[in-house]
């Protein structure tokens, strides 16, 4: 697959990001530069504190940045006001978080079937068979998330991320609250994904060793984007 | 979506058991307690409902039903002459001294009422004949009411004020708002029950020619000297309204009533937000992956209405119990369809209120914050 040459999916200018103020004001993000390219696996790494989390958010259409431009699709969404955002929302990202989010109430097929209705989707049933399968999950279609381990929710996560086909899918931190086994098998996933269903993974992580499959890794610090490395073997 | 919102609130069955016997209690109070109300309110103007009159004349100045003051029998004459008036029938509703089989004395209220009389007439006859009190000194009590009168069956023979009673006829139902029990007899009797002068009674019956308008004719006998008329449903809310207002009987059985409302939206109101803030990392993330507000908000209020409708389906439950204990003991809970379908109203509105906070809480809770620890 040659991603190289097609047009950044989205892309971060310039990004400063101050919060609170007067003696309580936090530079969390200053002058980071960032665009996300469909089929590969973005790493930002760094140091508690650096400013990935917020990296993630503003890109994520779900902070406002200080200063600078968000570009969706090439277009210049900074300036839209919040009730365009949860539109471009449904239709760019799709988000992981350490803690899963499942409703402990609902089965996998629930969680993912609610996700794709909420956003207004078609056949959410149909569809969320149809994810949950491809995360190789059609043996636990009816178990409520407590009768899951880890990686299993983590895969229905990713497949509730998948409803509505976004182009994008947002990690923070996926991979922390599982053990290096099933951390690597959900990596292994999101590799999958990006590879053969041509999606940009953006995932923020401390983890070196999630490295292996990534194409590139941003190294953040101190609210700077201070490296972004393309990785020898994503050549 | 139902499905869904159904399982995220019954996820936590006891918070749900509590919530609903919140709703529940709320709506067992409302219906007792407005049932009640509605039950006594009925007794305070039954004579006057079931009466095929279509105005009632009475003295100057009564406020109320039960203790209208005597007028003078040349009243009856000047009603029953006067033009759109087809029919006109006196009546005596006054206080009585019942002597009870032990000696005791037991106050009934009589009503007497006119010899081949059609406009006013005991009704929910279950055993005797009705006609027969227009024999001297035969009465008709009702059967609700033997537990007062000490007696138990037809025939039997007593004496009011002195004279001398006997059942001839026995009602099931008919029960006063002074909770004296009603007596009818005639108009004889009436007086002698009563201490009431030969030549007073204390209203005057009308039924209005064909084509005469009630209203209109209330208002022309109304301006005869001395008198005042009303129509029958006016007389009927009289009736009510003084009881209801007078009494505070009213204010009684409403503030129960919206004690049990406010019980209801605080315990529900309590268990919803707290089931929001439990899920409130789910909620986010849903938001945060472009979930329309109104469908999270549709999510929240299809739990409130769950709980409304289980709660108001055993709330109604128990107060069929409740009414069925209450009849035990002579009282009356009338559940009427319109208390009822008020009352399944009222559920939804307060479960949909209660939920305001939580719903307030997910429109402003920022998606952003799902990322946070
Ligand atoms: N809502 C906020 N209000 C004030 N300061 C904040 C807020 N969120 C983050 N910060 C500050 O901004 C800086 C960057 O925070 P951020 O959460 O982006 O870091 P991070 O790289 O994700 O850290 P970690 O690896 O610990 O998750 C930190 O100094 C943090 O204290
Ligand atoms: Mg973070």
């Amino acid at each position: 697959m040659t991603h190289s040459s097609s047009a950044p999916l989205a892309s971060l200018a310039r990004i400063g990001k101050t919060y609170g103020d007067g003696d309580t004001e936090v530079v969390a993000l200053a002058d980071a530069d960032l665009s996300i390219n469909p089929g590969e696996i973005l790493l930002i790494e760094g140091p508690s504190g650096s400013g990935k989390t917020t990296l993630i958010s503003i890109l994520g259409l779900l902070l406002k940045p200080s200063r600078g431009s968000v570009f969706v699709g090439g277009r210049d969404v900074t300036a839209l006001p919040e009730r365009a955002l949860p539109k471009i929302r449904a239709e760019t990202f799709g988000f992981v978080f350490q803690g899963f989010n499942l409703f402990p109430a609902l089965t996998a097929l629930e969680n993912v079937a609610l996700a794709i209705r909420m956003k207004g989707g078609r056949h959410p049933e149909h569809e969320a068979r149809r994810l949950l399968a491809a995360v190789g999950l059609e043996t636990r279609m009816h178990h409520l998330p407590a009768n899951l381990s880890g990686g299993q929710k983590q895969r229905v996560a990713i497949a509730r991320a998948l409803g509505g086909n976004p182009p994008i899918i947002l990690g923070d931190e996926p991979t922390a609250a599982l053990d290096t086994k099933t951390a690597l098998g959900v990596m292994d996933l999101l590799r999958t994904l990006a590879t053969e269903q041509g999606r940009a993974v953006v995932v923020v992580t401390h983890d070196p060793r999630l490295e292996r499959f990534a194409d590139r890794v941003a190294r953040v610090e101190d609210g700077r984007v201070i490296a972004i490395d393309t990785l020898a073997h994503a050549a | 979506m139902w499905n869904l919102a159904r399982k995220i609130l019954l996820h936590d069955r006891i918070k749900f058991a509590v919530a609903a016997a919140g709703v529940s209690i709320s709506v067992m109070l409302v219906l007792v307690q407005i049932g009640l109300y509605l039950g006594f309110m009925q007794n305070a103007s039954n004579l006057i409902d079931h009466s095929h009159a279509d105005v009632w004349v009475m003295g100057e100045g009564n406020e109320n039903f039960d203790f209208a003051g005597p007028i003078d029998e040349r009243a009856y004459y000047k009603v029953a002459s006067t033009p759109g008036v087809a029919r006109a029938e006196r009546m005596i509703l006054a206080f009585g001294q019942y002597r009870l089989a032990d000696g005791g004395q037991q106050g009934v209220q009589v009503v007497g009422l006119e010899p081949g009389g059609r406009l006013l007439t005991p009704w929910h006859v279950v055993a005797g004949d009705p006609a027969r009190i227009h024999e001297p000194g035969k009465i008709a009590v009702d059967t609700s009411e033997f537990g007062k009168l000490k007696i138990d069956a037809i025939g039997a023979r007593r004496e009011i004020s002195g004279a001398r009673a006997e059942v001839v006829a026995l009602t099931k139902g008919i029960r006063s708002f002074t909770t004296s029990p009603f007596v009818f007899t005639n108009l004889d009797s009436a007086r002698a029950y009563t201490n009431f002068p030969a030549d007073k009674l204390t209203y005057v019956l009308v039924q209005a020619e064909p084509g005469v308008d009630p209203a209109a004719l209330a208002r022309d006998l109304d301006a005869l000297p001395h008198l005042d008329a009303y129509t029958t449903p006016q007389l009927s809310i009289r009736a009510r309204h003084y009881w209801s207002s007078r009494t505070g009987v009213g204010a009684g059985f409403f503030t129960t009533a919206a004690l049990g409302i406010i019980v209801g939206l605080v315990v529900v109101g309590q268990i919803l937000y707290n089931g929001t803030l439990e899920h409130l990392r789910e909620y986010g993330t849903l938001k945060a992956m472009g979930a329309r507000n109104s469908a999270i908000v549709r999510v929240i209020l299809y739990q409130a209405i769950i709980s409304a409708v289980v709660g108001f389906v055993f709330g109604g439950g128990l107060a069929v119990l409740s009414r069925l204990a209450m009849t035990k003991a002579n009282l009356t809970v009338l559940l009427t369809p319109n208390l009822v379908a008020v009352t399944a109203v009222l559920t939804l509105v307060m479960c949909c209120a209660a939920s305001m906070l939580s719903v307030i809480k997910v429109l402003r809770l920022d998606p952003a914050s799902v990322f946070k620890g």
